[in-house]
């Protein structure tokens, strides 16, 4: 193998594909997709705060109307006494008015002796606009009876939990005080009890249970695209300069094991140049100054950083994975004529690449199970299931190592195999090979 | 002389199809090797097993010398039969990496390709993309690529398809420069005409034979002979019926006629003037299409 022809052919892939304009776009959307999707749907229920002005008709006879104007009051000016606590959470009835979507501003009205004649006349100021909406207590309310809702829009979820949950409160303490009980007391004693996750120093990388979970995924993700996109590109790759007949012009000129090699290295650089992009827009966005003020997460939430062991084993797992993927697709895109031909055995290696999609939760809930290191040792799975270990906690250094004199000497022979298929099958035009007579093609001498 | 590329009874077959069925060839060093034959004929499959992109089933093929090796195909420039170049590569990319992938410098390559490119009219699309191209132009990025490492051999497949008389003959010229350096060239073509302008040696093939071989004068030289051109009035399709005469074409009141070995041209004349007025009657080189259609018809 001569290195100066692997170089040149490197070269080609590597800068054919970073000057194409594709590229770039989608190097620079998805990250650019991923944070948007993120922090968009917060952004706009930030802003969405909607005001309602309600009629209230209270059956009850007991001054329920009247307790919730004074529960909505007490909400309005708890959320404006917060204004710098931006967590758009949706709260649970009596955890605190901060950040509410809705707030109301309440008319009460006493039952008429026509009650129809009152539905109508309250239809009326809801068509003509003067109110958002009424609101009708039955006389059994505080037993449980459903509270009616009146409106012109009644999809407006965020704005009903809102009141549901200042309804709950009001009723919630009339009932204990019915039953001969101090609410202020009750509340006191049936408060929630809160769990403070903290991991024990030195076990793992991550810094938290649900934003540890998330970084798994990302990485996951990251690592599953990249391979199956590079994957699929040394692929077309192969099935253009066979379409050409380019083929036959370089293969006068190198051989065919330089040619796969000169190929596989080139685009495994591009994906790496891409992911790269994407690790370090993940490091720069999980510096922790940033996240404070770019990520909208609950209080409590902090997201781990992405430490050089971290990135380093991503990168070889990455190069792996793709040499044992691209090799596949290489010998595949070889052996066949036209996309189609190729891309139904193609789709036989991406059901490689799904199964880990399959076991995500359970590995990411128990990163140590038998099955999770079972499979982070499979070498056709341990570039996508490795990465979930190490995100959520550093696997034992022997398992690692294993893991990769596994997979190094898998990829050594996917190499081996796929060079002898790809020499024959390149050269070979017409008629669909069989998967017999491809494999017989591994046997040439 | 040593020939240049020897092709000893190389044959092939696909299954139950006998693509070349023993073709044997002989490419003089400095010369432009015609290897011609009718589409199908397995002229693709016999230049195809000269570049090692497929094995003959039986025979030998030797270049420079001796039995072919790997190395040897870098001393050879090969285009293949139409395109051959990437779509989305831009021209001087596309050159400078078929430079480079013969271990060229890019250095060397830049003044190289643009003085290419300058001659054959190309240098304002030197930026452009391959696709953006027409199909002669492509065809001419095609040829530049195959000579640009200077092989001692080019074999070219089909190289004047797409192309128009004009850029026909640039690459005639081309050829013949590369010629006048000892060089060989060696040509497929369907077009009859064609290699006769521009070839010294032929190979005809047919049905996967090499049916006639050997330089194009010494062909025409030994089947000449018995060739003559006939303007004449009367009844032209009577030729064809005389026993003298092995092959008659018409074409614009003129007659190429083409006699059997043993006959003799004035006793056919005296018999000619019997049915047709004759106005001119004289001894010709006769064109190679003729005698390929002769050949087959021997062979058959």
């Amino acid at each position: 193998m001569r290195l100066e022809n692997v170089f040149v052919i490197l070269k080609r892939e590597y800068l054919q594909r970073i000057r194409n304009k594709g590229f770039w776009i989608a190097t620079l959307a998805i990250p650019l997709f991923v944070a948007t999707m993120t922090t968009l749907p917060s952004l706009l229920l930030l802003k969405s705060h909607t005001h309602q002005t309600i009629v209230v008709v209270d059956a009850t006879g007991r001054g329920v109307g009247e307790a919730l104007k004074a529960q909505v009051e007490k909400a309005k000016t708890a959320a404006a006494a917060k204004p710098a606590e931006p967590a758009p959470r949706r709260k649970a009835p009596g955890e605190g008015g901060e950040s509410r979507l809705a707030d109301f501003a309440i008319e009460t009205q006493a039952p008429a002796a026509d009650p129809q004649a009152q539905r109508r006349q309250l239809d009326s100021r809801v068509r003509g606009g003067k109110i958002d909406a009424w609101v009708w207590i039955g006389q059994g309310a505080l037993a449980d009876e459903a509270v009616e809702y009146h409106a012109r829009n009644t999809t407006n979820l965020f704005t009903q939990d809102a009141l549901r949950g200042d309804l709950t409160e009001v009723v919630r303490r009339m009932r204990l005080q019915q039953a001969g009980l101090d609410p202020a007391r009750m509340e006191e004693l049936t408060k929630r009890v809160e769990l403070n996750p903290v991991q024990v120093p030195g076990t793992g990388t991550s810094g938290g249970g649900l934003a540890g979970m998330i970084f798994a995924i990302v990485l996951f993700l990251l690592l599953y695209m990249s391979i199956l996109i590079w994957g699929q590109q040394v692929m077309t790759g192969v099935l253009e300069e066979k379409g050409t007949r380019v083929i036959e012009v370089l293969i006068s000129a190198i051989t065919p094991f330089e040619l796969m090699m000169g190929k596989l290295l080139g685009i495994c650089l591009v994906g790496m140049t891409q992911l790269g992009i994407w690790l370090g827009t993940l490091v720069v966005l999980t510096a922790p100054g940033l996240v404070a003020t770019l990520a909208f997460l609950p209080p409590g939430l902090k997201l781990p950083a992405l430490t050089f062991g971290i990135l380093a084993n991503l990168v070889l797992l990455f190069i792996l994975g793709f040499f044992a993927y691209a090799t596949l697709y290489a010998a595949i895109g070889a052996s066949f004529n036209n996309l189609q031909e190729a891309q139904q055995v193609a789709s036989v290696a991406v059901v490689f690449i799904v199964a880990p999609v399959m076991v995500i939760n359970p590995i990411i809930n128990d990163p140590n199970s038998t099955m999770a290191v079972t499979m982070s040792l499979i070498p056709l799975f341990t570039p996508l299931v490795m990465p979930l270990r190490i995100a959520i906690e550093m696997p034992p250094a022997w398992q690692l190592a294993l893991a990769y004199v596994l997979t190094l000497s898998f990829v050594a022979g996917m190499i081996w195999i796929c060079a002898r298929i790809y020499r024959v099958g390149i050269l070979m035009y017409g008629k669909k090979p069989t998967l017999k007579e491809i494999w017989k093609w591994t046997r040439y001498a | 002389m040593e020939p240049i590329l020897e092709v000893r009874d190389v044959r092939k077959s696909y299954g139950d199809f006998v693509a070349v069925g023993g073709v044997s060839m002989s490419v003089p060093p400095g010369s432009i090797f015609g290897l011609l034959g009718p589409n199908g004929a397995g002229k693709t499959s016999t230049i195809r097993m000269i570049m090692n992109i497929t094995a003959p089933d039986t025979g030998e093929i030797r270049v420079f010398g001796h039995p072919r090796t790997g190395d040897d195909l870098r001393r050879i420039g090969y285009l293949p039969e139409e395109r051959g170049l990437y779509r989305k590569m831009t021209v001087m990319d596309q050159l400078l990496f078929l430079g480079e992938i013969r271990g060229l410098k890019r250095a060397q390559l830049v003044p190289e390709v643009e003085r290419w490119l300058e001659r054959v009219e190309l240098t304002s699309w030197a930026k452009k993309k391959v696709e953006e191209l027409s199909k002669g132009m492509q065809q001419k990025v095609q040829l530049i690529g195959t000579v640009l490492h200077k092989p001692d051999l080019l074999i070219l497949d089909e190289p004047f398809s797409g192309l128009d008389p004009i850029n026909q003959e640039l690459f005639r010229e081309l050829l013949q420069d590369y010629r006048s350096q000892g060089k060989s060239v060696v040509l497929s073509t369907h077009g009859m005409e064609l290699a006769e302008r521009m070839c010294d040696h032929i190979c005809l093939i047919s049905n996967g034979r090499a049916v006639l071989d050997g330089e194009l004068r010494e062909i025409k030289r030994r089947a000449g002979g018995n060739s003559f051109r006939l303007l004449a009035e009367g009844d032209l399709e009577r030729l064809k019926t005389m026993p003298e005469v092995e092959q008659a074409t018409v074409q614009n009141g003129e007659v190429k006629l083409m006699l059997r070995p043993d006959a003799d041209g004035a006793d056919a004349l005296r018999q000619m003037v019997g049915f047709l007025k004759v106005r001119e009657f004289r001894s010709e080189e006769p064109e190679l299409e003729q005698i390929f259609m002769k050949a087959v018809r021997d062979a058959a």
